[in-house]
């Protein structure tokens, strides 16, 4: 299926990749003349997935082992596509005819009918929307020409749930706050970002819970905004966090440090020893690494590291590392395993 | 001929003056074109009929006159069907998704003011698609390689830098960021 190696996006290279694992911008367009995924035959799926295909293929970035079809994939591989950030839960569920296609480095996706018949994303390391909103846009452009979308002037791109319609735009940032939760503020910050019209959400989006202090940030309204005043709008509340959990950090460092070196060192010497490593603990543990070694209390592996084992670890990718399904236990046996190898190489 | 309310219930055991087999469970004053009026004893399935039930009956909670009114309006939801996918308004607000972009024409009154709701504002003013694909697919690949460009220039790569720049120069785009 896919490299081992993980999407370019998460290796720390963009501004404030400290504290923002990740931005990511998705599209949702449709195929006019064809009624939306949730209601069309399963022939009419297959059609649109080829016309996608179709279209994608006049792209220097298409591969065919880069399309993949949901029904060659096994559920450990789709999970893994979720939880690489590639494909939606969405996708993973129901008897639809869907496709995925993953462009180099796993930074431009295309998933056909999930909601919509397609949802483009672009994936970027950091704060960082603008190069990847162009990036984006000439993709959709190109895919859109080729195709032919459903809009209305009025309306903008039709899309199958109202709350998508318009620029059919959701914009999120991947957001690590351990400062702002352990001083307790976390709350309050998150209760601002609702305020000013965000959505937050836990680290694989709608439903999901929150795990090592990872938030999901993301813009609700898609209708009567340019796709750049959303992209300022989250762009600035994004930055506006970030330097509310470097205050916390700071704060944390100043007045607290002995605590929260304990709490850094402990977490170091858990996942360097464990032998068996549940996936919520892993992630819970690495979170608090990450803080370590992002304010440089502990020297430790990279934040790129970091971020590719906190995907690694997720059941499914890890059953998808290994080759073979593993039950529940096995599996925290090997992930204690893969991370203890990985820590000490890092 | 127009219902009024008259309270109290009948006697339990008199018999639906419209059937004639269930027993009378409400009694209504049924005034007739001439302007007459007289009472009218019913069982509930008559009265639910004719109705009059959920405005009339003595017995009718608040609840019972809601559930009534809920029937009305998915009766309504019913019947407003997209002539494009066959979905009824009452599908879309079972499952919270439209059948096809023909639903917004279809159903416009009513998602108008849910759109309104959702996002204040009902007017797109975004980006609109491209109809060039030629143009469009040309505008990729440069965008991409301009990304190549930039990441050859931070790597300090010049050769592959100026590699890049011809690749540019021969798809049909400047070089505007070298």
């Amino acid at each position: 299926m896919l490299d081992k190696t993980l999407g370019k996006w998460l290796d720390a290279t963009g501004p404030n990749a400290d504290i923002v694992i990740s931005s990511r911008i998705r599209l949702a367009r449709n195929l006019a003349g064809v009624n939306f995924p949730g209601r069309t035959l399963p022939a009419d799926q297959e059609l649109v997935i080829d016309r996608a295909e179709q279209a994608l293929r006049g792209l220097s970035i298409y591969a065919p082992e880069r399309f993949l079809r949901r029904k060659r994939l096994s559920e450990i591989q789709t999970g893994c596509l979720v939880e690489r950030h590639l494909a939606s839960l969405e996708f993973a569920a129901g008897k639809t005819s869907r496709a995925l296609f993953v462009g180099p480095g796993e930074t431009l996706s295309v998933m056909v009918n999930e909601e919509d018949h397609l949802r483009l994303q672009v994936l970027a390391s950091g704060l960082d929307f603008n190069a990847s909103l162009t990036e984006l846009q000439s993709l959709d452009d190109a895919l859109g020409a080729e195709l032919g979308y459903a809009f209305s002037p009025q309306y903008g791109f039709l899309t199958a749930c109202p709350t998508n319609l318009g620029t059919g735009m959701r914009a999120s940032v991947l957001i690590h706050l351990p400062g702002l939760a352990l001083t307790k503020e976390i709350e309050k910050i998150l209760r601002g970002a609702l305020q000013v019209g965000l959505a937050v959400r836990g680290l694989y989006g709608e439903g999901s819970e929150t795990r090592g202090n990872l938030f999901q940030i993301s813009n609700q309204v898609t209708l009567g905004k340019s796709e750049e005043e959303i992209i300022e709008v989250l762009g600035r509340i994004a930055n506006e966090v970030v330097g509310f959990e470097r205050k916390a950090r700071a704060y944390l460092l100043e007045k607290l440090r002995l605590e929260i070196e304990d709490k850094v060192f402990r977490a170091d010497a858990i996942l360097r020893s464990a032998r068996l490593l549940g996936s919520t603990e892993a992630t819970n543990l690495l979170g608090v690494l990450r803080l370590g070694v992002t304010t440089g209390l502990i020297p430790g592996p990279g934040i790129k590291s970091i971020n590719e084992l906190m995907i690694l670890c997720r059941p499914a990718c890890l059953q998808d590392y290994y080759d073979r399904e593993l039950p529940p236990r096995e599996r925290d046996a090997v992930r204690a395993e893969l991370v203890r190898a990985k820590l000490a190489i890092a | 001929m127009t219902p009024a309310p008259r309270a109290p219930d009948p006697d339990p055991k008199t018999l639906c003056d419209n059937c004639h087999a269930k027993p009378a469970e409400v009694k209504v004053t049924e005034v007739d074109k001439h302007g007459k009026s007289a009472p009218v004893n019913l069982c509930a399935d008559c009265a639910r009929e004719r109705g009059v039930l959920a405005h009339d009956a003595a017995k009718a909670t608040v609840a019972e006159i809601l559930l009534e009114l809920k029937d009305k309006v998915q009766d309504a939801d019913r019947q407003l069907v997209c002539p494009g996918c066959h979905l009824t308004y009452a599908d879309f607000k079972a499952l919270g998704r439209l059948g096809c972009a023909e639903c917004y024409t279809a159903f416009a009154e009513r998602l108008l003011p849910l759109i309104k709701r959702i996002h204040g504002a009902a007017q797109h003013t975004g980006r609109a698609p491209r109809a060039d694909g030629q143009t469009a697919t040309q505008g990729f690949e440069i965008q991409r390689l301009r990304r190549e460009l930039r990441a050859a220039i931070a790597a300090e790569d010049y050769e592959q830098a100026a590699a890049v720049r011809d690749r540019i120069r021969q798809a049909g785009g400047e070089d505007r960021d070298a």
